[in-house]
């Protein structure tokens, strides 16, 4: 795996979810959240996706966040993909495409629901934005329920609206 | 000779609070070695280091019980509580230094010494502490507090030294018809505020229950008279779980030390994050690594709040203690983070938490230089 498609999934990611870098790469599960989607999509449309996302604006121009919207969430091909990949970092879970996407593109072999590992869903970062401990795992600590819940502030995002 | 035996109550304090020191300074290493194992391996090593670290904080707690029943005033705030890694620990008439480190065969090597049985060889019976100095930049634990330069043999030898100095205090104030156990019984902390132990919590209030105090800390750490189990034949000591997943092989009753005969166990030795050992925020890239150092501080700084909160419950707030509970929780989540996150321009090297406390010992040096050139 090249460093720099790692790295460009990685930008992604965070752009995606709007979790910074030091909590993707604090899951444990960025390599392979990637290796999921070679897996599932295939590389080919992973490197489309990746191809997509280097090609946006630069993060300070106003036309960036347009251009997220057309080029890859309102992507014929794309869009299903990276909503998917959108769920899978917050739950942990890959979920099957839409039979919408299946029938125009064809269905993949890999391409069903499931939970990519016990850590990752563990890890999915639901459970940080909602300033909750997934159920079964992580547990605050005897008695934590007698305080308030740690909600992370929100990112900043008032440069891109 | 020198008499390392201690003849004041002050002495009898300042021991305790350097045994709190101590058993703290065991906490950080154990903490992050365990929190660098990978999800999914090593099982039976994170249930040990999981067991041990509670166990030190028991041990904490008890001296804290010890200090607070003669009157003493524990302070985790003070700005020599806790060191600077890597820190230095007796090893016979050597040290060993102690430190953040991930998972391996070379923490494990290092947490078999901080455990290690205390008994001295024979030539070296009676013959008083080990004269060693120690370089100014390394903290040295289980040294003379009064002479820093003298070490105990061993961490039971510092302990069997408190011991016989509260036997004699003890003794001297009885001749007088007075009792050096008058602190304020409200302040020690039972069972009740302990959740999930690692052992009995129990008031320290007479000479009795302070000797068992001592014995238990001893006995949890290298076992009892040289044998693999505490008193109880109950509980295999922390030295003997460590030497169990060196060995691939667990103890069962009726086994010599070192020759365990139990069922084999599985440890990954590559299963941990490759942290850097004794990371310092200041090694972290103050620009690519931005987020890192700035979790890294945050981290700190957490952690200074609950060595604060810890002395608050130490010091007749024991109930504080069950609010320490969910913050260790937090640590773990915090260090979990950490440890996957890549350190920049250290190849191949993750972060890690680095236990330098606002306001400790490093920050003071920093500062006495400050003035020292202004």
């Amino acid at each position: 795996m090249s460093s720099s498609r790692f790295e460009a999934f990685l930008g992604l990611s965070i752009e995606l979810t709007a979790f910074s870098r030091f909590d993707l790469l604090g899951t444990g599960l960025a390599e392979r959240y990637l290796a999921t989607l070679d897996k599932v999509v295939g590389g080919e449309i992973t490197d489309a996706l990746l191809a997509a996302f280097i090609a946006l604006p630069p993060p300070e121009d106003v036309a960036r966040i347009q251009a997220v919207r057309t080029t890859i969430l309102g992507h014929e091909l794309l869009g299903d993909v990276t909503r998917a990949l959108i769920k899978l970092w917050y739950s942990g879970t890959w979920f099957e495409l839409p039979s919408a996407w299946t029938e125009r593109f064809g269905r993949r072999a890999a391409d069903a629901t499931f939970v990519v590992s016990p850590d990752a869903y563990i890890e999915g970062l639901l459970w940080k934005a909602i300033g909750a401990h997934p159920a079964g795992a992580k547990a605050p600590g005897f008695g934590s329920w007698a305080f308030p819940p740690k909600i992370p502030a929100l990112p900043d995002l008032d440069s891109k609206t | 000779m020198y008499s390392y035996s201690i003849r004041t109550l002050d002495e009898l304090k300042e021991f305790l609070y350097q045994a709190m020191r101590l058993e703290h300074a065991t906490i950080p290493p154990y903490l992050t070695a365990l929190y660098s194992i990978k999800p999914g391996v090593n099982q039976d090593a994170t249930q040990v280091l999981r067991v041990i670290v509670v166990e030190e904080m028991l041990h904490l707690t008890i001296a804290a019980n010890i200090l607070n029943a003669i009157g003493g005033t524990p302070d985790l705030t003070r700005p020599d509580f806790a060191v600077d890694y890597p820190a230095s620990l007796p090893d016979g008439e050597t040290d060993f230094k102690v430190g953040i480190q991930a998972f391996g065969r070379e923490a494990l090597a290092t947490f078999l010494k901080i455990e290690r049985p205390a008994q001295r060889p024979i030539h070296l019976v009676g013959k008083g502490l080990i004269h060693r100095k120690t370089s100014p930049h390394t903290t040295a634990l289980g040294n003379d507090p009064r002479h820093e330069d003298l070490h105990f043999y061993s961490i039971g030898e510092f302990y069997s030294t408190i011991a016989e100095g509260i036997k004699y205090l003890e003794a001297e104030a009885h001749r007088v018809g007075t009792t050096i156990f008058t602190g304020d019984r409200s302040r020690q902390i039972t069972s009740e505020y302990y959740y999930s132990g690692g052992g009995e919590l129990f008031a320290v209030t007479d000479l009795k229950s302070a000797l068992e105090a001592i014995e238990l800390i001893i006995e949890q750490g290298e076992g009892d008279g040289g044998g693999i189990y505490d008193d109880n034949e109950h509980e295999l000591a922390h030295y003997y779980r460590f030497d169990e997943l060196v060995k691939g092989r667990y103890y069962q009753k009726g086994d010599q030390p070192g020759h365990p005969t139990g069922p084999q166990l599985q440890v990954d030795w590559e299963g941990a994050y490759p942290i850097k050992a004794n990371l310092k925020v200041v090694d972290i890239d103050i620009k690519e690594g931005s987020e890192l150092r700035e979790a890294a501080t945050a981290f700190n700084k957490r952690y200074g709040e609950f060595l604060q909160l810890l002395t608050r419950a130490y010091n007749g707030q024991p109930s504080l203690l069950l609010e320490a509970v969910p913050i260790m929780f937090e640590f773990r989540n915090m260090i979990f983070e950490l440890v996957r996150n890549p350190l920049p321009n250290h190849p191949g090297k993750n972060g890690s938490p680095t236990y330098e406390i606002p306001g400790s010992t490093k920050q003071a040096a920093i500062t006495r230089q400050a003035e020292v050139s202004a």
